[in-house]
């Protein structure tokens, strides 16, 4: 099984030209501390609202893919947003790293979704995935719309890295500069 | 042949249509660069909502409405939008800022990314149904409270409404600070 940093890593290289929006807690400071890049916004807080904003992202830049970095607890809860999602159709890779746990406030337990993959399905994305290999991660080929890859990971084990270091302004300026070029 | 009967008794000419309140309101937003509008509706506010769920008119080309399951969401997308080049508006009616608040608070005041509400003000005067008379009666106080500079529609004039907004958002005149626009719609257009 995959650690989340190791997933994070993965997902970096095959996706290295994307703009990314991760969500708050540990999953944004692995992103800051593995993969740093003006190119990534960053959450801090906002829990659930990766997705959304991603999908803002990928609407005003639809020449562009937009890869979402969601939790298992952050997908959770915000399932709503998956049909908004599946009905503008955006190159959109919507990420879910699912460890099980709400990893960043002490490892409590979310809850279970039995199945994300196919909740993305009936919500009209064009593809979902699920894995639990950098083997099998690789070997995802992104629909011509949203794509859901449920990543099975480890639980981290690993104290998460540094804090983000670049101000909320600051993440929006570097951003913007990269995202409406 | 209905229609053509309509039509007859209704000579579409250069007069024949003057703009709704809401119609102004959309082609405000429009003349100031806004290009997407997303929400969740109000019946307050559903001239507003027929105008860019409509056919596509003169005033609608170029804009782009995206309906959304809930308040804070349609601020996620709205700032995914904003911070990528694009300029969207956010429409909802008031019992949606409770959903809103944690989006406004821990992302766009955080990350001084303002994009304008406009904001239905159900139970303004304590007589509408009875799940308006917290939220009616406090609206304004919560706006004050987090700092989201409100201005009132007046529906007399609605286009000078909007610029008043967003001119608020943009460090307008007033006292050169920038913050979220809000333009509370009480009467319905």
């Amino acid at each position: 099984m995959l650690g989340i940093q190791e997933a994070i890593v993965e997902t970096a290289r095959k996706f290295p030209s994307s703009l990314y929006v991760s969500t708050c807690g540990f999953i944004t400071r692995d992103l800051y501390n593995t993969a740093d890049r003006p190119e990534n916004f960053y959450l801090v807080g906002s829990m659930g609202m990766a997705a959304p904003v991603g999908l803002g992202v990928a609407l005003a830049q639809p020449e562009k893919q937009v890869v979402v970095l969601d939790g298992d607890g952050s997908f959770a809860m915000n399932l709503s947003v998956l049909p908004m999602i599946a009905e503008h159709s955006p190159n959109l890779v919507h990420m879910v790293l699912d460890n099980g746990v709400h990893e960043s406030t002490g490892g409590q337990r979310p809850v279970r979704i039995g199945d994300p993959a196919g909740l993305a399905l009936a919500a009209g994305y064009a593809a979902a995935y699920t894995v639990d290999s950098a083997e099998d991660l690789r070997d995802v080929v992104p629909a011509d719309g949203p794509t859901l890859v449920h990543v099975r990971c480890a639980p981290r084990g690993a104290h998460a890295g540094k804090r983000v270091e670049w101000t909320p302004q600051q993440i929006v300026a570097r951003f913007n500069e990269r995202a409406a070029a | 042949m209905t229609t053509a009967i309509l039509q007859a008794g209704h000579p579409a000419g250069p007069d024949a249509h003057r703009p709704s309140p809401a119609e102004e309101l959309v082609r405000a937003f429009a003349d100031h660069g806004h290009t997407h509008f997303t929400g969740v509706p109000c019946s307050l506010l559903k001239g507003v909502f027929k105008v860019l769920e409509g056919p596509a008119t003169e005033l609608t080309e170029g804009l782009r409405y995206l309906s959304a399951p809930r308040e804070d969401s349609a601020i996620g997308v709205a700032t995914g939008l904003a911070v990528s080049g694009a300029k969207p508006v956010v429409l909802m009616q008031n019992s949606g800022l409770g959903y809103s608040l944690n989006v406004l608070t821990s992302l766009n005041l955080i990350y001084d990314v303002h994009v304008p509400l406009v904001v239905s003000w159900r139970g303004h005067d304590g007589n509408d149904a009875v799940e308006h008379d917290i939220i009616g009666r406090e609206l304004t106080n919560l706006l004050d409270v987090f700092d989201l500079r409100w201005t009132l529609f007046d529906p007399a004039d609605p286009y000078a409404s909007v610029e008043r907004c967003l001119a608020k958002g943009e460090g307008g005149p007033s006292d050169g600070r920038r913050g979220t626009p809000v333009l509370i719609v009480k009467q319905g257009v």
